[in-house]
């Protein structure tokens, strides 16, 4: 019994340390599984990256690409030089995050899978949802603004979008139109939202890059266009450019009613009672 | 009782009757331009400095006027109310009265031309609604706005002497239809691209070819054609127009579109000092009728219009791949399935030596060092890896299938037009001054066994389609 207890005292904590080496092995080798997946992610992404966005994005994500640039000259024969989006500077216009957030995963999922058609950015929806994950992280690596990026922190969560009803009525429409003139939005804008408000000619980005308001009588906004991306472009604003966010200064319903005349200035709603 | 009723119902319609035909012979008895005359007279009486001029306004006999020309069998009695048109004392009086500006009566004297030839409208109409043609459905040329009235001028008088002979609008007209590329899409006696409708004789068309649905203001003719420079797609909804127009541009071409009429002025009416010669250098031609969607050729832009991507014709990279008579083939031929017309004399009605010369305009900045051919027709192709390729790397642009498509930067590529060395050529080297990057060993790292296979691809979509 002695002997036993002898023994069992040197078993015991022997066992103890086995023990705890055994359940720190799978840990430790989960964290490198863990470090090994990611590295095979930015791995995955770098190539698809280099050869899908790269044109031109940049192999450096800095917007200079071969492809340099392009024209596109709209209905009313205003010509829009286009230039890729520079990734370096990690500020992003089509997220559903507040302004001055970066955009969370979905919003850069999204414009990487339905393209920016305005800009003439190609919808890349048919490639694999790993590609896509991947280039999303490789993006990421552009800039350190990421690394700082706390996707727990609560004041950058996605704004709440709750469509009312009332959305393209012509009460809605009517509404719009005094706030369009109410919030000057046709300073910029212009009277009929084709872009060519008085302080259009002088637009600057942040960068100091000359830019161009949304001329609305395209129909074509580079989100999509709908109520919910007009909603979201006044709550948000398009960081980096000249329009800023009015999540506090337009009231909600507000904004509701400046999508539907937007929709309206974009031809979007066909019939006579607005719907 | 009955009768009685009957007897009132009787009186009361008589006198109704009676009435309108009071006032019927009252507005006969008072037409429109009585009133203006009389006030005429009377203006000269109260302005008349010495006798004689009294005494000549006092034995004016107020009566219907009327210009008879019989050479154009034409009855104009717009002097009825416009009695003041010869008159210099009327010179800053009001319209009516008002003599006609300029000293264009001088040399078109009332009893040779009368009004209408120049300024339209009816003639023989008594009152202003009728002689001006405001009700626009029941008169098709109706009276010409002022600010287009040196239209008329053309139907005598050759440009050259417009231009400083009173006509200038309308020689600025001239000059600006053609700069702004308008034949690029509308054929004018013979001349002229497919894409939009042909306007020979279009100042004599009917109210009803117009559709005027859309049109604001006045219903007519004048509105129709501005307001179609100001907006082609708001009067006509599914035009292709590329008409990017100041106001008085648009206002100078609408006055020169009002000159293509039909109806010809006797040879005794015309006075041709010179005779207008169409410019037929490369580069006067290249503007008039290719300039309207390749603009300079320099850069390949967009366009939201045709939904598609008009191509960078004068790119040096691109004239680099393409031989001379390459070009001409495809200006005679033009391109199925895009706006592209074909400028062949059978078709848009240009002649082999003016395709010539806009050919040799195109092409006068091709670099001296041509391409480095790639020999494509030597490599055996896998048009299954060549789709694998294009899937992966040039649909995005490209379409589906190479049809190109809306919001696509890359052109159409289910066209015979092209040979399979000049697009291997593209692939490998790219269009620089064009988004179309290159794609081989200098750019993207393809292999010309991979731009051979792609290519096989590419020219079999087009086979499919023949």
């Amino acid at each position: 019994m002695g002997r036993f207890n002898t023994r069992c005292k040197l078993f015991l904590p022997l066992a103890g340390i086995l023990m705890f080496a055994m359940a720190l092995v799978p840990a430790a080798y989960g964290q490198e599984d863990e470090d090994a997946a990611y590295d095979a992610l930015i791995a995955k992404g770098k190539a698809a990256y280099n050869v899908r966005c790269a044109l031109c994005h940049g192999k450096d994500g800095d917007g200079k690409g071969e492809m340099k640039s392009v024209t596109r000259v709209e209905k009313t024969g205003r010509t829009i030089v286009v230039t890729p989006w520079d990734f370096t500077r990690a500020v992003f216009r089509f997220r559903t995050t507040p302004t001055g957030c970066l955009p969370s995963d979905a919003d850069l999922e999204r414009t990487i899978r339905k393209g920016i058609s305005a800009s003439l950015m190609p919808a890349h929806g048919h490639i694999d949802g790993d590609e896509i994950e991947g280039i999303i992280e490789y993006i990421k690596w552009f800039s350190e603004d990421w690394d700082e990026f706390d996707p727990d922190d609560e004041s950058c969560f996605p704004v709440a979008i709750n469509k009312p009803e009332f959305v393209g009525s012509a009460d809605s429409i009517a509404r719009g139109e005094v706030l369009f003139k109410k919030n000057k939005c046709f300073e910029c804008h212009g009277v009929d939202g084709k872009g060519d408000g008085d302080k259009a000619k002088d637009l600057k980005d942040d960068w100091g890059n000359r830019i161009l308001p949304f001329n609305f009588t395209t129909g074509n906004m580079k989100r999509e266009s709908t109520a919910e991306a007009v909603y979201l472009t006044l709550a948000s604003g398009l960081d980096g450019t000249a329009m800023p966010g009015y999540n506090e200064a337009i009231k909600e319903e507000e904004k509701w009613h400046i999508a539907s005349y937007a929709l309206k200035l974009m031809g979007l709603i066909k019939s006579e009672d607005g719907h | 009782m009955n009768s009685r009723f009957y007897l009132s119902l009787m009186l009361i319609s008589s006198l109704v009757l009676m009435a309108f035909l009071a006032i019927a012979f009252n507005r006969e008895m008072t037409p429109v331009w009585k009133d203006y005359q009389t006030e005429y007279k009377e203006t000269l009486i109260k302005n008349a400095k010495d006798d004689g001029t009294r005494e000549r306004a006092e034995k004016i006999q107020v009566g219907l006027q009327q210009i008879y020309i019989k050479a154009l069998n034409k009855s104009d009695r717009c002097t009825s109310c416009h009695a003041g048109v010869e008159n210099p004392l009327m010179a800053a009086a009001e319209v009516p009265y008002k003599q006609h500006s300029g000293n264009y009566l001088k040399n078109h004297p009332l009893p040779k031309f009368g009004c209408t030839l120049c300024h339209r409208g009816q003639g023989r109409a008594l009152n202003i609604a009728e002689a001006h043609g405001e009700e626009h459905q029941h008169w098709d040329f109706p009276i010409v706005p002022a600010k287009y009235i040196q239209s008329s001028c053309a139907s005598c008088h050759d440009y050259k002497m417009l231009e400083t002979e009173g006509g200038e609008k309308v020689a600025k007209g001239e000059k600006l239809f053609r700069e702004k590329g308008c034949l690029g899409c509308h054929k004018l006696n013979g001349v002229g691209g497919a894409l939009g409708k042909d306007i020979a004789g279009i100042a004599n068309k009917a109210y009803y070819y117009f559709s005027m649905a859309a049109v604001v203001g006045e219903r007519n003719m004048y509105s129709w054609i501005k307001q179609h420079f100001d907006d082609p797609r708001k009067i006509v909804p599914e035009s292709q127009m590329r008409a990017f127009l100041t106001d008085e541009e648009a206002d100078l071409l609408t006055t020169y579109m009002l000159t293509f009429r039909t109806d010809e002025m006797p040879r005794s009416y015309r006075l041709i000092k010179n005779i207008d010669k169409v410019a037929t250098d490369g580069k006067s031609m290249y503007t008039a009728y290719c300039s309207a969607c390749h603009s300079d050729g320099k850069t390949s832009v967009y366009d939201e219009i045709f939904a598609r991507t008009i191509p960078a014709i004068r790119n040096p990279s691109f004239l680099k791949t393409i031989s001379n008579s390459e070009l001409k083939r495809i200006v005679k031929e033009g391109r199925k399935g895009t706006q592209m017309t074909a400028w062949k004399s059978e078709a848009a009605g240009l002649t082999e030596k003016q395709i010539d010369e806009i050919v040799k305009y195109v092409a006068k900045d091709r670099p001296s060092e041509k391409s480095r051919p790639f020999n494509v027709a030597k490599i055996k192709s896998d048009i299954e890896r060549g789709a694998e390729i294009y899937n992966n790397r040039c649909a995005l642009c490209h379409g589906e299938e190479g049809k190109g498509g809306e919001n696509l930067l890359g052109m159409t590529l289910r066209d015979s037009a092209l040979s399979p060395e000049f697009i291997a050529i593209t692939v490998r080297d790219g269009r620089k001054g064009t988004p179309m990057v290159p794609f081989g060993n200098g750019g993207i790292g393809l292999s010309n066994q991979e731009i051979a296979d792609t290519v096989a691809y590419v020219k079999n979509l087009t086979n499919d389609k023949k």
